[in-house]
């Protein structure tokens, strides 16, 4: 087990940047997340991380080595590759074991080291069967095992999850979840799903084009985003950015205004608001009406998606809500939950 | 639709028959094509076939019945017995044909598994353009450079050896075997190789461990055809060799005489060389199918 330091890493391809002046530093048994859209530098990090690419500039450490020159072997970390990187010509018990036989762990040894790691995800099974038998669920528990059967400096997974169907992604990251809990491996994970990010990490970073732009935990990425793209990468569904601008406090879109938002006259200003942040009720009834542009039943709640001009609003509404099509209605915000940006920088301006 | 066609339009081909009535008409219109399909194919089979039968035949016949077109005669073995003989020694060119083949195989599919490896996965200067130049050497007709080779092997005082056989016969099918390789080794997920590196293999270990056994089809595949690309080569055997390395298809030429070509005994030595590279085939074919349905786990 380790910490993780990255020092001013940066990686080119020519004259493309894929990570830019990196510095993090991961702490022992942390569970990090690299969250970001894709080519956004989340699987070069770990790649660098793992041996699988070498850095242009930069150090990075683990726990006491200076890791740029080491091989994948020495750096003793595992990997869970999204495809799964199984090797299908082995049978189970031989995917499991392959880092211990290259290792040269005795067979005893390792035998019963296969028999734990398969236990611990369920495998025990199918240990003889080879992984175009297994499903996409049982290959990617392989992947796990094979990576825990001995236990590593550093975990990495590079979107494990995202060949999983819906229903088994959230088994699976529970299963994660309790895993590192048990297990307390320093993890790396790299997604671009934002649920797997705010359910399993200690802390998320979230990247774009090749930058850190936020490193906190989960609950401060949510409701205290550092920019622009933070708060629009954030939150499912997204958060509503509007373009205005401030007037003695009061934030003006078109045809929408809304008082008490506070910071005197500004141009240029993006407010960004939640839709559970924003109420809808009768018209008339909120600071400002709209009408209804598509209403869309979740089970939990209904989302109103409305318009006024050509600002669109989304609201997350009562599930006992009802409204049509082309119905005005009357929206609020809860002026306590809104954030503003500047348009220009992107940067978050706290008042 | 309307079952009533309007005035003035066609009425509906189709719609005018009942379904039983255009079942039986997909059924016969199949049937044609079956009869169609079976002609042609008998017609290739033949075509093909004929030559063989004939040699098989020839191969079995007395001298006396050589020339006649029958296919009725009594099966004799003299023929094996005869080219066997210390007349014609076609055991020397057998023993001859199998060390030059083996060793071009043994040589050529390591050479060409690192090879294609190297092609498929590592970055050096100029690896396009060097590619393209070893597959352009197929493209030179044999007899284009027989003549440079023969040259060459004089002066390095090795003709009639089988050093010499095998050094061209590599040249020839090395190539062809990188070429086929590659495609096997293309096609495998980087991931697999990735995995292996991180689970502490090292570069050789990941090449015998996960590429040799994922690309095997391939590699056995490329094999079986040196094998046999050697076993079939004539030119070079025929211009390099003189006495002592002489090989099998080569040994032909000493049944021509000055009172004509004693067929009979070609079609023996033809049966013997075509029968090994019959089975090759099969189990080629084998791997090749193998191979189709084995693919990566996605």
């Amino acid at each position: 087990m380790a910490n993780i330091s990255f020092r001013g890493v940066t990686k080119r391809w020519g004259a493309f940047v894929g990570v830019h002046e990196l510095h993090l530093e991961v702490a022992d048994q942390e569970f990090l997340v690299l969250l970001g859209p894709s080519g956004c530098g989340k699987t070069t990090t770990m790649r660098m991380v793992a041996g699988l690419e070498d850095p242009s500039e930069g150090e990075i450490w683990i726990g006491e080595d200076v890791v740029n020159d080491m091989s994948p072997r020495e750096r003793d970390v595992a990997m869970v590759f999204q495809n799964y990187g199984l090797y299908p010509h082995m049978t189970v018990r031989d995917n499991i074991g392959y880092p211990l036989k290259v290792r040269g762990t005795p067979k005893a040894e390792a035998k019963a080291m296969i028999q734990a790691a398969a236990e611990k995800v369920e495998l025990v099974p199918f240990l003889d069967r080879k992984p175009a038998a297994l499903s996409g669920g049982q290959r990617q528990r392989v992947a796990l095992a094979r990576s825990l059967v001995r236990t590593p400096r550093v975990f990495l997974m590079d979107e494990p999850l995202s060949n999983l169907d819906a229903k088994l992604r959230v088994t699976m990251r529970a299963e994660l979840k309790h895993l590192h809990h048990e297990l307390r491996v320093t993890t790396i994970y790299v997604t671009h799903d934002q649920m797997e990010a705010m359910t399993l990490a200690t802390r998320v970073a979230v990247m774009n084009k090749g930058i850190i732009q936020q490193l906190d935990a989960p609950e401060v990425i949510y409701n205290d985003p550092a920019n622009l793209f933070v708060a629009g990468f954030i939150g499912s569904p997204s958060m509503n950015l509007v373009e205005g601008r401030l007037e003695n406090g009061g934030f003006h879109a078109g045809l929408i205004a809304v008082p008490g938002v506070g910071g005197g006259n500004r141009e240029n200003i993006v407010l960004g608001i939640r839709p559970e942040d924003v109420t809808v009720g009768a018209p008339g009834s909120g600071q400002f009406d709209m009408e209804v542009y598509t209403v869309e039943l979740t089970g939990e709640s209904i989302l109103v998606t409305a318009r006024a001009g050509k600002t669109q609003l989304t609201a997350h509404a009562d599930r006992h809500f009802r409204c049509e099509i082309g119905e005005r209605v009357g929206m609020s915000f809860d002026v306590a939950r809104t954030y503003l940006f500047d348009a220009k920088s992107e940067e978050r301006i706290r008042l | 639709m309307t079952d009533t066609p309007l005035p003035g339009t066609r009425p509906n081909t189709q719609d005018s028959s009942t379904p039983e009535q255009r079942r039986i008409r997909r059924l016969r219109r199949q049937r044609a094509m079956n009869t169609f399909e079976a002609a042609v194919m008998i017609v290739i089979i033949v075509l093909v076939l004929f030559p063989i039968g004939w040699m098989v035949a020839t191969a079995f016949k007395s001298p006396a019945v050589v020339y006649q077109y029958t296919m009725w005669f009594e099966p004799t073995l003299e023929n094996f017995r005869n080219i066997f003989s210390e007349r014609w020694n076609i055991g020397k060119n057998i023993l001859n044909s199998s060390i030059v083949a083996i060793s071009v195989v043994i040589i050529a599919t390591p050479l060409a598994v690192g090879a294609a490896y190297a092609f498929s996965r590592l970055m050096f200067p100029l690896k396009r353009t060097m590619f393209q130049w070893i597959l352009l050497t197929q493209f030179i007709p044999a007899v284009a450079i027989v003549l440079p080779f023969y040259v060459m092997f004089r002066t390095l005082n090795l003709l009639d050896t089988y050093f010499a056989l095998i050094i061209v016969n590599l040249s020839g099918v090395l190539p062809y075997a990188i070429w086929t390789i590659k495609g096997f080794i293309d096609a495998i997920p980087i991931e697999a190789e990735e995995a292996a590196r991180i689970d502490g293999a090292g570069r050789f270990r990941v090449i015998w461990d996960i590429v040799v056994p994922m690309a095997w089809p391939g590699i056995m595949t490329a094999a079986i055809f040196c094998l046999i690309l050697t076993w079939n080569e004539f030119l070079f055997g025929y211009l390099l060799t003189r006495q002592h390395a002489v090989p099998l298809p080569v040994g032909l030429i000493s049944f021509v005489l000055e009172r004509g070509t004693v067929w009979e005994l070609v079609a023996a030595t033809g049966i013997i060389i075509t029968i090994p590279m019959f089975f090759f085939a099969m189990i080629i074919q084998r791997h090749f199918t193998k191979g189709m349905n084995l693919g990566a786990v996605r």
